[in-house]
């Protein structure tokens, strides 16, 4: 039985929680800027800028950070991905020790996403002159054009992972009395191991 | 029969007319597209010489300038004729919301066209002037294609 206790476990890592804070809050401005800022988009290039720093910086931790940030622990068996589906309307806490299989998905989607955004915002050339990606006249304006729509496509991919990443935080708090926002400010999560 | 006839009558004495809306049509596309083009190239022009990928040279930003002050006057919302919307004709990337909203689209041409006045004279005098002007008028660049202008 002590083994199906749950254990409160340092969990999330200072970088780790830092990148996502800041991710959040620089994606989130930069799709606002993006659809609603000024004209001249000085501001959402150097928030992209950062946002491409942040994302190396996660590349980097996935490689040589702690255990729960490796891509290690983001890759799970596809069985474990259907049997975590088939438990997780259960109403009961996940306690789930870092990226669960199906949370890990959304994790490599959602990084996926915003690589494809930053890498088309870097070679867009929407043709008026001013708002060009630093990178546009190295690939051709043809695909510097397509890139242009590429990244208003990715700009609604966006807004589409960051509702249902919302939605999720929201069922785990109602649905399986799970909070999962406290562990990712503190560190410290309820767990077991399994 | 006799319906056939009158129908072969009625395409016959309209086939001139389709074929005098498909040149109306190809042809506001097709001018339009050099419109849009011809500000690209002085856009393109002045930009380089604002970042100093062009060498700066007075009268050809000049020139530049007064191409852009020019093409600002000309109406080219007439060429934007019915049944040239993006999904109507091949080779259209305007939106059909130019049609629901043509005042707003006429505006913002009108737009266009005031932050070229004087666009000639404001970028003479130093490669400093050549700035400005283009973000005055890449702006308005951008807002009508936002709206108006299909991505692709
Ligand atoms: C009031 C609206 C409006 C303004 C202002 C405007 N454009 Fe356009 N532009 C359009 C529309 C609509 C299209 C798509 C036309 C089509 O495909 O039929 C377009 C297309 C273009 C194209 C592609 C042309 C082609 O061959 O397909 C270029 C290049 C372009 N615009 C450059 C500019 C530049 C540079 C400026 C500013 C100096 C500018 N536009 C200002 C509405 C505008
Ligand atoms: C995750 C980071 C980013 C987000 C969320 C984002 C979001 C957006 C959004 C929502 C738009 C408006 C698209 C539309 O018209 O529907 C936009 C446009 C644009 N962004 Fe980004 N962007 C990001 C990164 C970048 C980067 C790194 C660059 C380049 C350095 C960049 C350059 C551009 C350009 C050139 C446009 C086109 C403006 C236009 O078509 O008028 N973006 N972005």
């Amino acid at each position: 039985m002590a083994e199906d206790q749950a254990r409160r476990v340092r969990i999330w890592d200072p970088a780790l929680r830092a990148f996502h804070w800041l991710l959040a809050l620089l994606v989130v401005a930069n799709w606002l800027l993006g659809k609603f800022g000024p004209n001249i988009m000085t501001l959402h290039f150097w928030l992209g800028y950062s946002i491409v720093a942040l994302l190396a910086f996660r590349l980097i931790w996935g490689i040589i950070g702690p255990e729960s940030a490796r891509f290690s622990s983001l890759f799970h068996h596809p069985r474990s991905v259907t049997g975590y589906l088939r438990d997780m309307v259960k109403r009961e806490p996940s306690h789930w020790p870092g990226h669960n299989p199906l949370g890990a998905l959304a994790v490599i989607a959602m990084l996926l996403v915003l690589i494809w955004q930053v890498g088309t915002g870097l070679i867009a050339d929407p043709e008026d002159f001013v708002n060009v990606g630093p990178l546009a006249n190295k690939v051709g304006s043809d695909i510097a054009t397509k890139a242009d729509a590429w990244h208003a496509l990715g700009a609604d991919l966006i807004l589409i992972f960051v509702l249902m990443h919302i939605a999720a935080i929201l069922f785990y708090r109602i649905w399986k009395n799970e909070d999962l926002i406290r562990p990712m400010l503190t560190g410290w999560k309820w767990v077991r191991r399994r | 029969m006799r319906l056939i006839s009158l129908t072969a009558i009625a395409a016959i004495t309209a086939f001139p007319l389709f074929a005098h809306a498909d040149d109306r049509i190809e042809d506001a596309l097709e001018a339009r597209h050099g419109y849009m083009t011809m500000l690209a190239i002085n856009m393109g022009t002045l930009a380089g010489m604002a970042k100093g990928e062009i060498e700066y040279d007075e009268a050809a930003a000049s020139t530049a300038g007064a191409n852009i002050e020019a093409l600002g006057n000309y109406a080219v919302s007439d060429l934007f004729i019915e049944g040239t919307a993006n999904g109507e004709v091949d080779d259209s990337d305007a939106l059909p919301a130019i049609w629901e909203n043509p005042d707003d689209f006429v505006q913002k041409f009108a737009d266009l066209g005031e932050a070229a006045a004087g666009a000639g004279e404001a970028v003479k005098g130093g490669q400093a002037n050549v700035g400005p002007v283009v973000q005055k008028l890449g702006g308005t660049c951008k807002v009508c294609h936002d709206d108006y202008r299909k991505k692709d």
